[in-house]
């Protein structure tokens, strides 16, 4: 692996409620990104992987660096394949694949981390989803007040090419698992909540993933639980 | 904790079993209650095809909660119980095999343990060895993973009887101050330590054993003052649910736990060789957490498993028979 990434420098404190308060749209809402660190194998050090940083190296490489790619890793759980096992802290999405492995993908996630962990799983999925914001965010936001009704899905839509909505039971959590139109934002923290795939990975994993699968929320941010 | 799980699950009472109970319309020589965790499953299983194929009798296996099973074992529906954990069913076991004297147990014991756990890389490079190591924030803060500079450790699921045991354990010892202590279910708890060991991150973690976790990693567990009764001052929410955690202390281990195997005593009474041959039965905790890994990683069928651990097995048998 050549770069491996962590997170730091966040804080955490977001309740489901109050995140199902603020609505669908705003996972979708780009802002600006707390820190993240990648390993540079040349270097040997650590670096900061900020906004900044993740526009320039995408705009160099076209793509994201390598630790975010999507990749097969050896991968040892009890969990069947077709699972989803998100861990937010480093910034990837696991497919659980037979003989111990699992597809690997570099995901952006909230400032606040996803904010809580668990078990869900995906309720329902679509292709070039429609992105509407909430009510607030119009009122706030001259950018958000045009798509109040709804904006459709495409190639500039916050929701980007495909979506997996998370649902507990048969209750939608509003927590998506979507594309992006900023594919450099990959490995960083900068929506409220949801979880970010370049739309190649979404597309990918879209494929992938049936209706019903099981999506395990690893710990970061787990202020859901008691005593947490 | 497995035991406390497995106590929780035993108040229920699966659909099938429920249907068979009112349904059943022709008896089989002995039936079997059979719990709803993998190596309960397995053994229920092996115990049926062992009884089959060496005693020659017929024998029917039925999914049913532990009480359920116990209260079978008293008034005759149910012959065997394949997995009876102590000391969390301690009160059950007074009822039935002390006073009612209804239930006996197998003397052949499989040692269980319960603690905290790393991975082989948690402990080796970050020096996280034993309970007192996580109370050095320097250490625990390599097992942040929410950015704010402290540790985290999952102590177990919100349901389990042993999660308020930790929790109290961790203020016991100290830790609770210096890493935040998680509850959430088990298969969250467990993908976390998948991820930890796919990709070499430090991670500390509630464990129990026999358990599949220690056959799909490098496992350690971690080391502290063994269990004193003296100091070992527990007081449940269930019974002070507002002050049971400062009314609690608990700086050491936990006690040794362990399992058995239970058989009505009407059932040993009717069929003397069959409670010889359950006394005999003398599986490992090894063996155990093959079962468990079998069946939960594996998704091994716990009839085809338990055919095929028999067929493997013979010299085993044998020795039960005797």
């Amino acid at each position: 692996m050549a770069f491996l990434p962590q997170s730091r420098g966040r804080t955490f404190g977001a309740k489901i409620a109050a995140c199902l308060a603020l609505g669908v749209a705003v996972c979708a809402t780009l802002a600006y990104a707390a820190e993240t660190q990648i390993f540079d194998p040349k270097t040997r050090k650590w670096v900061e992987y900020d906004r900044k940083k993740a526009r320039s190296y995408y705009a160099a490489h076209k793509q994201v660096p390598e630790a975010f790619r999507r990749q097969i890793v050896k991968f040892r759980t009890a969990e069947k394949p077709g699972t989803i096992i998100i861990d937010g802290n480093q910034h990837f999405l696991y497919l659980v694949q037979p003989d111990f492995t699992a597809i690997r993908y570099g995901i952006g996630v909230g400032r606040e981390g996803f904010g809580w962990a668990g078990m869900v799983k995906v309720g329902r999925t679509a292709e070039w989803p429609t992105w509407t914001p909430p009510a607030e965010m119009v009122a706030r936001d001259p950018n958000a007040r045009k798509w109040a009704g709804g904006q459709p899905g495409g190639p500039d839509n916050p929701l980007g090419a495909r979506a997996l909505y998370l649902y507990q039971g048969d209750q939608d959590t509003i927590y998506r698992i979507h594309g992006t139109p900023e594919p450099w934002t990959i490995g960083l923290d900068v929506s409220s909540g949801c979880i970010r795939m370049n739309n190649d990975d979404i597309t990918d994993l879209h494929s992938r993933v049936a209706v019903g699968a099981k999506v395990i929320v690893l710990m970061q941010g787990a202020s859901l639980y008691k005593g947490v | 904790m497995v035991a406390s799980t497995r106590l929780l699950r035993r108040s229920g009472v699966a659909l099938g079993s429920l249907m068979a109970m009112c349904g059943a319309g022709f008896a089989a020589d002995l039936v079997v209650g059979m719990p709803n965790w993998p190596s309960g499953q397995a053994s229920a299983n092996i115990i049926k095809y062992a009884i089959e194929k060496k005693l020659g009798l017929d024998v029917e296996v039925r999914e049913m909660g532990t009480l359920i099973i116990f209260a079978g074992l008293d008034s005759g529906e149910v012959d065997i119980h394949p997995e009876v954990w102590q000391p969390n069913l301690d009160s059950v076991v007074k009822k039935y095999v002390d006073e009612r004297k209804s239930v006996q147990l197998s003397p052949k014991k499989v040692s269980a343990t319960q603690g905290l756990c790393a991975t082989r890389e948690t402990t080796e490079k970050f020096g996280i060895k034993d309970v007192a190591d996580l109370k050095d924030p320097k250490k625990t803060s390599v097992l942040d993973t929410d950015g704010d500079g402290q540790g985290e450790v999952w102590i177990g699921a919100e349901t389990w009887s042993s999660t308020p045991i930790e929790r109290i354990r961790a203020r016991s010892y100290g830790y609770a101050e210096t890493v935040k202590l998680l509850e959430m279910p088990e298969d969250v708890g467990m993908a976390a330590v998948d991820a930890a060991a796919a990709t070499n991150t430090p991670i500390v973690f509630y464990c129990y054993s026999p358990h599949h976790v220690f056959n799909l990693h490098e496992i350690v567990q971690l080391t502290e003052p063994e269990y004193d009764q003296a100091k070992w001052n527990i007081v449940l929410p269930a019974d002070d649910p507002a002050n049971w955690l400062t009314k609690s202390n608990a700086p050491v281990a936990w006690a040794p736990s362990h399992f058995q195997i239970a058989f009505a005593t009407k059932t040993g009474e009717r069929l003397p060789k069959v409670a010889s041959f359950l006394s005999n039965i003398d599986f490992t905790p090894e063996e155990i957490t093959e079962m468990s890994y079998a069946l939960e990683v594996e998704r091994q069928d716990p009839a085809a498993y338990a055919q095929q651990w028999i067929a493997a097995h013979a010299d085993r048998l044998e020795a039960w028979s005797k």
